[in-house]
């Protein structure tokens, strides 16, 4: 299988405006395969969402190197974030076109076919004032695939959506993932949301952020919700879960050890 | 409609009572005239209302035109360029900190009687609020936009056409709102200093000949201006942004 993305050794320090130095990402070594879906899962503040940000291009490592595969010569991402960021003065249709406009392409028939598999069909002119959090949500995933990106990156895409919602939107995605054949990546803090959408697990520790665990998910390829009561489900959450929590126990001793002033 | 009874019916009882106070009570005209008297100044012939009226509109107006066109290229300017945005910026801010009115009079000296320190005055207060908040607009933009477009390998002058302009529409009208009050202000307060017609002159007439229901007159139509410039505001921005819905 063809790497899409391969990133080696990467590191990523800010510099406060106080001048200090902060590492956010340390040693980051990771490849993600053509059509797989790969999920990152660690605590909050860990450079979850930075690595999303340096893998698009939209910012630059301090130290390593990503290597990115392309597809027709080149490497396009789509991408979906945490509160839909959608814009406001466009229609539903609109939203979803736009990064056709920026890629200059003309597939609009792709635009109908997502609204389809989104269950948006009537809401074409809608603006997202007038949609639900869920809804929004949908236009923004429609959004992520409509150019047909190299891979989708996914920033926590689910956070603030009820429970029953998320669940079927965690369905509708896994299905599109499958049908189109897309290459993702899914940032998340939801145990069960990593394994119920991706392939591989990777767990990350608390600043600096390093890759401390990969954990095979061994559920068949295509998943319906009922998944979430097999036993290689429970497994792989498990296994996530002792790792998060072992790293938390530590981070909880070192602040013990150290001496206070 | 429903939610208009009660500020109609409290807008009315509040004429009723001012009439019967004048009456019951004797004021002189000339103190306090009633409503009664406000709306017969108006046939009595001896005021061109219509004339006057228009004069202190057209000043507003094309005094808010230049002001909106003023402000909003200084917004564009201080939004692409970080060094104009501070070379900028201290006269922009010091200009607003100033109370403008205080400059009418100067300005009569540099410029002289004339319509352009009339003007003049009006741009300097209606600028300041398009340019502060057509300046947050352009610039108060969702990051993850702006990541979205970038990862897509967008230009910065894309992500300007995009994401920045679309998002500085709801801030331009909350400025534009701001500046058409300041462009009523800015024509009386010129008309006081400097003119011999347009509704402001005829106030201060009227205080020199205590023609008090003559002034009282000129309220009642600046009040109905103000309304009317704001509220063609308000619905030119819902007929721009069918989207925006304010908070």
């Amino acid at each position: 299988m063809a790497a899409i993305v391969a990133v080696e050794n990467i590191g990523k320090t800010y510099t406060t405006v106080n001048g200090d130095e902060v590492v956010a990402l340390e040693g980051i070594s990771l490849a993600i395969q053509k059509d797989e879906t790969v999920a990152i899962v660690g605590p909050s503040g860990c450079g979850k969402s930075t690595l999303l940000r340096l893998i698009a291009g939209v910012e630059r490592p301090t130290d390593g190197k990503i290597e990115r595969g392309t597809r027709d010569g080149r490497f396009i991402v789509g991408y979906v974030f945490q509160d839909s960021s959608l814009m406001r003065w466009r229609t539903v249709y609109d939203n979803i076109r736009l990064p056709l406009e920026v890629v200059n392409s003309h597939n609009y028939e792709k635009i109908d076919q997502l609204i389809e598999m989104t269950g948006l069909k009537g809401f074409e002119k809608a603006y997202p004032i007038e949609l639900s959090g869920g809804m929004q949500r949908r236009v923004s995933i429609a959004r992520a695939f409509v150019h047909e990106p190299s891979i989708v990156l996914m920033d926590e895409p689910f956070t603030g959506v009820d429970e029953l919602t998320k669940e079927a939107l965690q369905h509708e995605l896994g299905t599109m993932l499958r049908n189109l054949r897309a290459t993702a990546m899914l940032v998340t803090h939801d145990i069960e949301e990593a394994v119920f959408l991706s392939n591989r697990i990777f767990v990350m520790s608390r600043r600096p952020g390093r890759i401390v665990d990969e954990v095979p998910v061994k559920l068949p390829a295509d998943r319906d919700p009922s998944m979430r009561s097999d036993l290689a489900f429970f497994d792989a959450a498990k296994k996530v879960r002792e790792k998060l929590l072992a790293m938390q126990a530590m981070s909880v001793d070192v602040e013990a050890a150290s001496p206070s002033d | 409609m429903a939610g208009y009874g009660l500020p109609i019916a409290s807008f009315i009882v509040g004429i009723i009572l001012w009439e019967a106070y004048v009456r019951v009570f004797k004021v002189p005209a000339f103190l306090f005239p009633p409503p009664s008297a406000i709306v017969q100044v108006y046939f009595t012939g001896r005021i061109d209302w219509v004339g006057q009226t228009l004069v202190t509109v057209t000043e507003a107006i094309f005094g808010l035109v230049i002001g909106v066109a003023v402000g909003f290229a200084l917004a564009l300017v201080i939004t692409l360029s970080s060094i104009l945005n501070k070379i900028l910026m201290p006269y922009i801010v010091a200009l607003q900190v100033l109370p403008k009115v205080a400059i009418a009079p100067i300005l009569y000296i540099l410029l002289g009687f004339t319509d352009t320190s009339r003007i003049l005055l009006i741009v300097i207060l209606t600028f300041f609020p398009i340019v502060i908040n057509t300046t947050t607009g352009l610039t108060d933009v969702d990051r993850n936009l702006v990541h979205l477009l970038k990862s897509l390998g967008a230009s910065g002058t894309t992500i300007f056409y995009k994401v920045r302009l679309p998002n500085s529409l709801p801030y331009f009208f909350d400025g534009l709102k701001i500046g058409v009050s300041g462009a009523l202000v800015g024509a009386i307060v010129a008309e006081f200093v400097s003119s011999s017609k347009g509704l402001g002159f005829l106030i201060l007439n009227s205080q020199y000949t205590f023609n008090t229901v003559a002034a009282f007159g000129a309220f009642v139509i600046l009040t109905v201006l103000g309304l009317l410039l704001y509220g063609g505001v308000i619905l030119l921005g819902r007929q721009l942004m069918p989207w925006y819905r304010p908070n």
